[in-house]
């Protein structure tokens, strides 16, 4: 076998980064055993660099390939699609590494290390991951650079720098790039996994189900104002209503005869009545212009303000009024809606759903049911009611925590009655029994409530732990109503979000409390936040439609013909400055280092009164400066006795000491001659 | 055809010349292999990036193809300014290998991994820092005697990516000198009146005195005795009269062929410098003074090489 061939030890430190980097997030995201996997190649790599270990045989190589493939199968189910496909390539290419064989090889495995790079971009597209792929990029061209100059006098910083170089020269073109080329539509359909885990809102509601998504802080989704932002206490963002319950989970339900045609409208067609009867009545109402831009939950439930009238594309208004997205949310989703406020929606409440309505489990809650009798006989006025039952909340010992106990068999019973310490669920949950067991129709509403604003832009950011549930009441003459028994218990719910009411009630910690507290760090989120929105909203969210906008404010009409002239035209433009600076001031300067260092001197004297000094010799320049300067005689003489000794030594040049010597002599020199 | 105009082309754009210096007209640049993997690669991203609607895979793949075009000006840059000089030439017999050095000046840049080779061979890799001067010794075959050209010489580097190489076809003024190769089956061609054959002679002359050592003087001459004493190196000098001096003539092997006659010469002039017997040598359209030394050999074989070719070269 030819000898086998190593990577050079000045590249070597770059290539064993570039694999770690780029396999960590898949190593983070994956089964544990591809982290040994790595390691364990990474060490035979190790040894066999310094001759410890032999090249594994063939058979080895084959075994851990059939091994590896084998395994992704077990761990994923499968070896196609995003998830596996990556663990496999990422692995595939750790692998790759044990068997460097020649510089061919080398080659080859750096150039899929690009690849394998954008499949980190498949999971994450954060600002920071970015980030993060551009220094793996880095590493992974300082690789390149190495592998490719043998030569004794390489070091590993040269590579890194001129890996560094080339990126950052390549920045400007990728940026006209990313612009100009035309975003094509999809070629074939693909879609991410479905079996990825979905967080936020479900389409039911069972105890101990938002207090969950309270422990996450990942984010929910971002909205972009148009003017103002609304206050804290009107920010409840209406997910899906909850109308059917079975004793302890709530879930989405409509009347038997309301088909989808009469349910949804998706924009296009006639519209139904009761979104034609929506627009009459909030034509000239003050509304909240905004943009949501969903993060990917993988459900088709979308949130906005009350009363939401949307731009229909890809989405629907049901009947309702919440927003439902044609297909799951997997990419960051955005859309466009105006929110009327208070409009007064006196829709009649036709039998069937009015039935829907009042529905409530034939069994279960004998004391709840009891008390609302009690309430329907005490108040007559159905708002009245209301009101007193809220009050009731208030009054009762009741206990807003994050982590409530154990109820028992009956959820409604033994919440109100018994434990009294309960999470937003509980109490629109009960409370809305307690509203139909009185006679008044009533449904429980998902969604979210607050949002942390940014005071650098006019944006919210709505977490996981900003879900909420609250009820809605329908009155005669006023329509559905919001209602939020959890404000009656814990009014700084409402009004601080969730990290201030608990903080208040010294609750358990949340994530990211604690340090996201201090105000520097705190300063620091929020202009993190900024920038991940901006990311979103500019980069991320760039495509087809907003680069036509983008390009036609530009360039008028869009034509192909007008787009490649503008983007061949600023390529070649950039690559033309780019070579004006890398090749400025190449001819002339073929002045060796000792003329440059002498017209250094000539210009510090020429500085200071001495013109000419150029033409002159170094014996007559130093007489001149003798002459002047007195004092500088002794500096002068060194100097140019240093200056000659470089200048008349034939056959070597002068070496980087020497030059350096040199430059502190003339330093002293010139502070001598003053 | 095409080759020929090919090579027409190059001659008008790369004249022979003793110094060439490397710029936009003289380097060529085109992607290599890897660099065709490279844009691949860039594609699939590309088709990945729209299909899944991702603008950051687009991003990369568009970084990608960024980082290529800069490193056409890298690698461009790596060669251009770089000034090759035609070096020594270190002559051999024919069917041997000679030698041909290139010189290699760096100005106001490093010059990294640069490869020289002429058709056919191996590269030879060498790297210059900025204001650095480096001589690359070249293997020549040389296939028959006289003045040997070689073909152009291939200067190309693939730094710093190796994705793009750039190269130039350098004509450099110089050659090697084949000497015939020596052949000893024939009559001796000497011509002088002492008459004896050709080796250990140097005792029978009259000693004239030392002189001190040059560069070229033969090693058996040298006072080896004076120089264990510490009078330091010195060359006996012998009066070779004038009637004892020995003349190698072309003419004395009339009746073989020409490069017969001249391998003869040669094996008679290796076989005098050996011995350390100054000779003369004639030919047709010059001659040699005689004398001796490693100097002289050279001298002697480069005539015998250069003999039919003194006007021009090939």
């Amino acid at each position: 076998m030819a000898r086998l061939y190593q990577v050079p030890s000045h590249a070597r430190p770059w290539l064993t980064a570039a694999i770690l980097a780029i396999s960590l997030p898949q190593l983070l995201r994956g089964p544990f055993w591809q982290v040994l996997l790595l390691l364990a190649i990474l060490l035979w790599r190790a040894l066999m660099d310094r001759q410890r270990a032999p090249l594994p045989g063939r058979w080895i190589r084959v075994l851990l390939l059939l091994g590896t493939v084998g395994g992704i199968y077990l761990s994923f189910g499968r070896l196609i699609g995003p998830e596996a496909g990556t663990a496999l390539i990422t692995s595939l290419f750790a692998l790759k590494y044990l068997e460097l064989v020649g510089r061919r090889d080398a080659y080859v495995l750096i150039i899929i290390g690009y690849f394998v790079c954008a499949t980190i971009l498949l999971f994450q597209q954060g600002f920071f991951v970015f980030l993060y792929v551009c220094l793996c990029l880095l590493l992974l061209t300082a690789s390149l650079v190495g592998i490719h100059y043998n030569d004794s006098q390489a070091r590993s910083r040269q590579h890194l720098g001129k890996a560094a170089v080339l990126l950052l020269q390549a920045v400007p073109l990728a940026v006209v790039l990313f612009v100009l080329v035309p975003r094509l539509p999809p070629l074939w359909n693909v879609h991410t996994d479905q079996s990825q885990a979905r967080t936020g809102m479900s389409d039911t509601m069972a105890p101990g189900q938002v207090s969950n998504l309270a422990e996450s802080s990942a984010i929910a989704f971002r909205v972009q104002f148009d003017g103002e932002v609304p206050p804290y206490r009107q920010r409840y963002w209406r997910g899906l209503t909850y109308s059917w319950f079975d004793g302890r989970t709530w879930s989405q339900a409509r009347p038997d005869d309301w088909g989808d045609e009469l349910t949804f409208y998706s924009g296009r067609g006639t519209p139904p009545l009761w979104y034609r009867d929506l627009l009459e009545r909030a034509s000239d109402r003050p509304y909240w212009g905004y943009q949501v831009i969903m993060a990917p939950s993988q459900r088709r439930w979308l949130y906005a303000l009350n009363t939401p009238v949307p731009e229909f594309d890809g989405l629907v208004l049901a009947r309702d009024r919440h927003l439902v997205a044609t297909e799951p949310v997997t990419g960051n989703f955005r859309y466009r809606v105006r929110s009327y406020t208070g409009v007064p929606l006196t829709e009649p409440l036709a039998s069937d759903q009015r039935a829907l309505m009042l529905s409530l489990p034939e069994q279960g809650f004998p004391r709840a049911r009891e008390l609302a009798g009690q309430w329907r006989r005490q108040y007559q006025d159905d708002s009245a009611l209301v009101s007193a039952a809220l009050d009731w909340f208030g009054n009762e010992p009741f206990h807003y925590t994050l982590s409530p106990p154990a109820v028992g068999p009956d959820v409604v019973d033994g919440f109100l009655f018994n434990t009294r310490r309960g999470f937003c669920e509980h109490y629109a949950s009960s409370f809305v029994v307690l509203m139909r067991a009185a006679g008044i129709p009533a449904r429980v509403v998902g969604g979210y409530q607050g949002g942390e604003a940014n005071p650098m832009g006019r944006h919210l950011l709505i977490r996981q732990y900003d879900a909420h549930a609250w009820a809605e009441v329908w009155l005669p003459g006023r329509g559905w109503v919001e209602v939020d028994p959890t404000a009656a218990v814990a009014p700084e719910r409402v009004e601080l979000g969730l990290r201030g009411s608990l903080s208040q009630a010294g609750e358990a910690r949340l994530p990211g409390d604690g340090i996201g507290r201090l105000p520097v760090l705190f300063q620091l989120r929020q202009w993190a936040d900024l920038l991940e929105f901006r990311w979103q909203s500019w980069v991320l969210g760039y495509d087809l439609e907003r680069q036509n906008q983008w390009l036609s404010r530009w360039l008028g009409a869009v034509t192909p013909w007008r787009l490649a002239m503008l983007l061949l035209t600023l390529a070649a433009l950039l690559v033309l400055v780019t070579a004006l600076v890398m090749f400025r001031g190449r001819g002339p300067r073929s002045a060796t280092p000792l003329t440059r260092e002498y017209r250094r001197l000539a210009r510090g004297l020429s500085r200071r009164g001495v013109r000419g000094a150029e033409r002159l010799s170094a014996a007559q320049l130093c007489e001149r400066i003798a002459r002047r300067w007195p004092a500088a005689e002794t500096p002068a003489r060194t100097w140019r006795e240093a200056f000659e000794r470089l200048a008349y030594q034939q056959d070597t040049a002068p070496s980087i000491g020497a030059l350096r010597t040199l430059r502190r002599q003339r330093r002293r020199l010139l502070k001598a001659c003053r | 055809m095409v080759k020929r105009a090919w090579q027409n082309w190059l001659a008008r754009r790369l004249p022979r010349d003793h110094q060439v210096q490397l710029n936009q007209r003289r380097i060529f640049i085109l992607p290599s292999g890897y660099g065709v993997l490279y844009l691949v690669v860039a594609l699939l991203l590309f088709l990945g990036g729209v299909n899944y609607e991702n603008n950051l895979i687009l991003a990369l793949c568009f970084l990608m193809v960024s980082l290529f075009v800069m490193g056409i000006l890298h690698t461009f840059r790596n060669l251009s300014g770089l000034t090759l000089r035609a070096g020594a030439a270190r002559n051999g017999f024919v069917g041997g290998h000679g030698g041909l050095a290139v010189v290699l000046v760096s100005q106001g840049q490093p010059h990294r991994s640069v490869w020289l080779s002429w058709p056919g061979q191996d590269a030879q890799e060498v790297s210059l820092e900025t204001g650095e001067e480096k001589a690359v010794w070249l293997n020549l075959a040389l296939p028959r005697r006289g003045p040997v050209r070689p073909h152009r010489l291939r200067v190309e580097s693939r730094y710093p990516l190796g994705l793009l190489r750039a190269w130039s076809l350098v004509a450099l003024e110089h050659h090697c000198l084949a000497w015939p190769r020596p052949r000893e089956d024939a009559p001796s061609p000497w011509d002088g009146s002492g008459g004896s054959g050709g080796t250990g002679r140097h005792g029978s002359e009259a000693f004239q005195g030392l002189r001190a050592y040059v560069l070229g003087d033969s090693l058996r001459q040298v006072d080896w005795k004076g120089y264990a004493r510490g009078r330091g190196m010195n060359t006996k000098l012998f009066d070779a009269e004038e009637g004892e001096r020995l003349w190698l003539g072309y003419d004395r092997l009339e009746g073989l062929p020409e490069e017969q006659r001249l391998a003869l010469l040669c094996h008679w002039v290796l076989l005098l410098s050996e011995a350390g017997q100054p000779f003369g040598l004639r030919l047709p359209a010059m001659e040699l003074a005689p004398g001796s030394g490693d100097e002289h050999r050279l001298r002697a074989l480069d005539l015998l090489a250069l003999h039919g070719n003194e006007g021009g070269q090939r």
